[in-house]
Parts: structure tokens; sequence; C-alpha cells
């Protein structure tokens, strides 16, 4: 051992032996061994639970509620968020007509029809009335 | 002449380290694959280190086995992780550093006591042999003095052989830092080893 050698680059032997020494386990080498051995076999068993066997029994059915229920949601949402077409009115008489009247579908049918009156439709009508 | 052969003289656990890093790339490869024989050829090679780094943190041996064992289970489970371009060592001590250095917060929270007390030396002891073993005892109380990341990094340095960029790895400070540390951790553990051989000549 060296008086003070400040930063020495190489281990002491000296200081070492005696470190080690002092540090030694006090159990069995062989006993801790088969001890962290023993704790890897439980983890290795934990991780190996009917965790799997469990999701494989579950996988099948699982899968096919799952894709039942998302079957079952498109079209739901499908119907709800689809809206119900109303024809156009076949003449502005039709459309001015009381919704009650005989073939009248009402003012309301033609303002919240999908798709625009014919304009001969109404041309013809205005013609008509003159 | 007696029948068993003496053992071997053990090299510097540095040495050792770094002969087998290839073979513990295969190792952590086994281990990946599932394989229980590689993970337990791991900790075999690697235990007494990693007590031994845990204990430098800890103080308390029972506390470090469980956290040694800990940092194994912990590597376990991030052993995909690791870079195999790497030494595994460093990788692996790091993660039992972190280990016994959360256990340590965990004790401290709980019981708020200082470090090691229960490991210093009580009074005179009674037969000769335990004169050596006094001296542990004052190694001990003198890490136990010293700040978590010095003990830390002079038992890695001195002990178990890393470089001072492995350490830096392994603590997650700067390499500078490690030698500063080292540098006053043997300062002061030389100190105490000096004033032992006084007292025993």
């Amino acid at each position: 051992m060296k008086n003070e050698p400040s930063f020495d680059h190489r281990p002491d032997p000296e200081l070492g032996g005696v470190l080690r020494a002092a540090l030694e386990p006090r159990g069995d080498h062989a006993a801790f061994v088969a001890r962290v051995m023993a704790q890897y076999e439980r983890a290795l068993d934990r991780a190996t639970i009917p965790a799997l066997d469990i999701l494989a029994s579950w996988s099948r059915p699982g899968i096919a509620v799952a894709a039942a229920a998302l079957v079952a949601g498109f079209l739901f949402g499908r119907s709800i968020l689809t809206p119900v077409r109303a024809p156009a009115p076949a003449s502005i008489e039709a459309a001015m007509a009381p919704a009650e009247g005989p073939g009248g579908a009402g003012l309301a049918a033609l303002v919240t029809a999908d798709d625009p009156p014919d304009a001969s439709v109404v041309y013809a009508s205005l013609v008509d009335q003159r | 002449m007696s029948a068993e052969a003496p053992p071997p003289p053990q090299p510097p656990a540095g040495l050792a380290r770094m002969g087998n890093s290839a073979e513990d790339k295969d190792l952590v490869a086994q281990a990946l694959a599932g394989d229980r024989d590689g993970f337990g050829v791991l900790v075999e090679r690697y235990a007494a280190q990693a007590r031994r780094v845990a204990r430098a943190v800890l103080g308390d041996p029972d506390d470090a086995d469980d956290a040694a064992q800990d940092g194994f289970l912990s590597a376990l489970v991030k052993l995909a992780q690791y870079d195999a371009r790497r030494p595994f060592g460093p990788w692996l001590m790091r993660i039992v550093a972190n280990a016994a250095t959360d256990r340590r917060r965990r004790r401290t929270v709980r019981r708020a006591e200082p470090l090691d007390t229960s490991l210093v030396g009580g009074g005179p002891r009674p037969d000769a042999a335990a004169v050596r073993s006094e001296l542990g005892d004052r190694l001990r109380s003198a890490l136990a003095e010293l700040p978590e990341r010095r003990r830390t990094a002079v038992v890695l340095f001195d002990v178990e052989g890393y470089s001072h960029a492995e350490i830096a790895g392994i603590l997650g400070i700067p390499e500078g830092t490690v030698r500063s540390e080292v540098f006053h951790a043997r300062r002061r553990l030389r100190t105490l080893l000096a004033d032992w051989k006084e007292q025993v000549r």
C-alpha cells in the first residue's frame, strides 16, 4: 500500500483485499444462488400464469361479440345520421298546397326537400296562373 | 502431501470479469430465449460481486442479499434492454447498486436511523482470532461513515476492479467525479488501515 498516491489509476490490491474480506457476504454462496433461482422460477410462473390461457379462452367469443357490436353500432349510427330524403313536390301548387290537402306536400316539404323542384314545373305553373 | 490439491489462486475480480464478457453475452442470449441455465450461470458468476456491492451501499449483509436478489430479478426483467456490445458486469452492477440504494432509502424512511450501526464492533473480543475481524468491523464502520457514492466507488474500483469509466456508467456520474470519490475514500480507509497496523504491531 502506498501512502498517498492521489489519483492512482490502478486498484490497490492491499486495500481491495481487506475491503473484500470486510464485505464478504455472510451466507453461503450456493444458498444465495438457489434463493435467486427460486425467485426466478416464481417470477416465471407469475409471468405465464393462466393469464395467457385466460386470454386464449376469451379470444374467440370475445372477438365475435366485439365484431357484432361493431357492426350493430355502425348500422345504428348510420341509420341515425342518414336523413330521410323527401321527394320534391311535383308542381308549385302542390308545393303551396297545405300538407293535409289533396296531393299537396306543403310548403314545408318544398323548403326541406333535398332536391330542388323542377324549374319547368315552376314556370309552367306561373304561365298557367296568368 | 494432502490428498486434495490447493485451490488455484483467484484472479483479480476485474480480470476475471473482462475475460468472461464474450461468454456473458451468450449467457444473456440464452436467458433471453428462456433458458433457465443461462440465467443461472450469470447469477452464479456475479452473485458474490453483487452481494459485496450491495453491502457497500447498505451495510447490513441481510439487506444486501435482498437487494442483490432484487437486482438480479430486475436485471432479468430488463434483460432485453441490455446492449450486448457493452460488458455485462457494469450493466448488472448499475442495477444492483440502484436496487440497494432504493432499499436503503426505504429503510431510512422506515427506521430513520444511521447506516450500519449494528456492524460496528462492540467491546474487546475474547480471542486472538477475532483481531483480524476487528479490522473488518473498523473498515465497515469507516465505509459507513463515507457518503454512499464514495464507498460504492471505492469498492467497485479497488475490490471489483472496474475502471473509472465503467464506474462512472454504473453510478451515473462523470468520470472525474469517480476519481475524486475514489481518492477521498482511499485516503480515509488507508489512514484507518495504517492505524490498525500500528496497533497490532
